[in-house]
């Protein structure tokens, strides 16, 4: 393969991917299926922010969040079943299972480690230790432009650890594991090592003090723009919406089994973060994985960073064989 | 002990009859294209066909399907297909439940611990609260006010919110995935029995 040449690299020279957004198909069908699919990220958006704004406090709870959060994975499933970006990409029952499965972890066992080893628990004990205050003059700035820091900082923080771990090999053995998936469906997000899930979710936020709505209205614009990282739905996302935001494209060519597309499109949410460090990539992929596509079993999933590590130290480390000297 | 009284949660068996006139060899033919996805390797031997696959793609049609056997056999009403399909996938759903219970228990468990360390510690919370009873009235922004925002609460003070800052572990997730993961086992072992069953007749019928 040839390759395409975007900036001072070349990529696509080991599987196919898309590059520009004059070349990315658009969503076929009537004129409200396709002002449906172009509107329907920005109407999300905005209407979550304004209902986070002026929700009654006996409403704006995390309970609320939750619920939200589940309804919209459950309409996206279906947006998933009527407008699929790829056929290739159709949920099955199995992945459907496999991916809840990481869902749970995340929601039980993680969730409980994370109370503990945690950035929550980290940045209690240095502000401890040091007799910190945390920022408590952010709580006295507008709600939208603290929601909008907390997503940012969350979001610039998980953009150097993601670069991170494609760059330096004890992370990017924990990482490498969530990129052995062949095809984004909304809950592969969750599907990888867990040492690997609880890396990519430490943040400073704590150091700061927000009010609970703006956390809260974070938390709701990071769903917002995040959960389309991994979906398999076509959207003619406007031309601004994608300027600023991740999208599947991105992310599909993030995930792509060509090795130099892998290394773009870092950010979670904010893909103008890749934009101010020249790692973005406008473009998609289809064909996704490592090794040609092969499908990881979740024992491996969990073993792989281990086992890989072990063979990388004993490459490193482990004494050569000597030759024995013929007597 | 009859392991097929257990085995069907993870062996899926069933039959599907031959086109009227169809040979054995245009039976395994109508099949064969099953058996040369990426991961799958397969012997035939006669009447009988043993598969396995390792590492099958998502988009495998039968990639739920770890092992099977598929056997032509003449019966009364004609020529049939009889297959015996393992499927771990199926296997781990079923038991997926059990351990989302242990992970509940866990919880349980350790809020427990929790729960004795703070009664422990319970004089020394008493001291800390006397320094929290100051105001701590949450500030709005007056362009927030001025938009119409509700304001922030304030911290009750009756002591309910004194362990606000440190939440009880809750088991509650855990039960909930448990119950995903039995009612997502039924819906699986029912619609994988049926798709399958249609993958083979619709080889064998060649529609």
């Amino acid at each position: 393969m040839n390759g395409i040449r975007v900036g001072n690299r070349v990529v696509g020279t080991q599987a196919p991917v898309t590059i520009g957004w004059e070349n990315i198909p658009r969503v076929q069908g009537g004129p409200f299926k396709q002002w449906f699919f172009t509107w329907f990220q920005p109407v999300v958006l905005f209407g979550l922010i304004v209902f986070w704004y002026y929700a009654p406090n006996s409403i704006a709870k995390a309970s609320t969040a939750i619920g939200i959060g589940v309804g919209f994975k459950i309409l996206l499933l279906a947006l998933e079943w009527v407008n699929p970006r790829y056929d290739s990409w159709r949920l099955t029952w199995k992945e459907l299972a496999t991916d809840l499965f990481y869902v749970g972890l995340g929601y039980t066992v993680l969730r409980l480690v994370d109370g503990y080893l945690g950035d929550g628990p980290m940045i209690d004990a240095m502000q401890g230790y040091w007799h910190l205050e945390k920022f408590q003059w952010f709580t006295g700035l507008p709600l939208l432009v603290q929601a909008f820091a907390i997503s940012f900082i969350f979001d610039f923080g998980q953009y150097w650890m993601h670069r991170g771990m494609h760059n330096w090999q004890p992370l990017w053995l924990p990482h490498s594991v969530h990129h052995y998936i062949t095809q984004l469906n909304i809950n592969k997000g969750a599907v990888g090592n867990p040492i690997e899930l609880f890396l990519i979710s430490l943040g400073i936020g704590g150091f700061f003090d927000f009010l609970p709505r703006a956390a809260l209205m974070a938390g709701a614009i990071g769903m917002a723009i995040g959960t389309y990282q991994h979906i398999n739905v076509r959207f003619n996302s406007p031309r601004w919406w994608r300027f600023l935001f991740n999208t599947t494209e991105h992310h599909s060519l993030h995930h792509s089994q060509d090795f130099e597309s892998t290394r773009s499109n870092y950010a979670g949410s904010y893909i103008f973060i890749d934009r101010m460090f020249g790692t973005c990539i406008d473009g998609e992929a289809e064909l996704l994985g490592m090794e040609g596509g092969r499908r990881m079993t979740i024992s491996e999933q969990m073993t792989h960073p281990f086992t890989e590590g072990w063979k990388a130290l004993k490459e490193k480390f482990g004494r050569s064989p000597t030759a024995v000297p013929a007597e | 002990m009859n392991t097929q009284l257990i085995d069907w949660i993870w062996h899926v068996r069933g039959s599907v009859a031959l086109a009227p006139g169809q040979t054995v060899e245009q039976a395994f033919g109508a099949l064969d294209p099953l058996f040369h996805e990426p991961g799958t390797s397969h012997d035939r031997d006669g009447d009988a066909l043993v598969f396995r696959k390792k590492g099958q793609a998502a988009q495998d049609k039968m990639s739920v399907f770890d092992a099977g056997v598929l056997r032509i056999e003449n019966g009364m009403a004609g020529a049939v297909l009889h297959y015996h399909l393992i499927s771990r996938a199926l296997l781990l759903c079923f038991l997926a439940p059990l351990l989302f219970l242990g992970f509940a228990q866990l919880t349980l468990f350790v809020g427990n611990l929790e729960k004795a360390s703070a009664e422990a510690a319970g004089k020394d919370a008493k001291a800390a609260k006397k320094n929290d009873k100051k105001d701590l009235a949450l500030p709005l922004n007056p362009i927030d006010k001025f938009l119409g925002a509700p304001a922030p609460e304030k911290p009750k003070k009756d002591g309910k919110d004194k362990d606000s800052g440190k939440k009880k572990p809750s088991a509650t997730a855990a039960y909930v995935f448990a119950g995903i993961f039995a009612a997502l086992y039924l819906i699986g072992r029912v619609l994988e029995d049926k798709l399958v069953k249609r993958l083979f007749r619709r080889r064998l019928l060649g529609s």
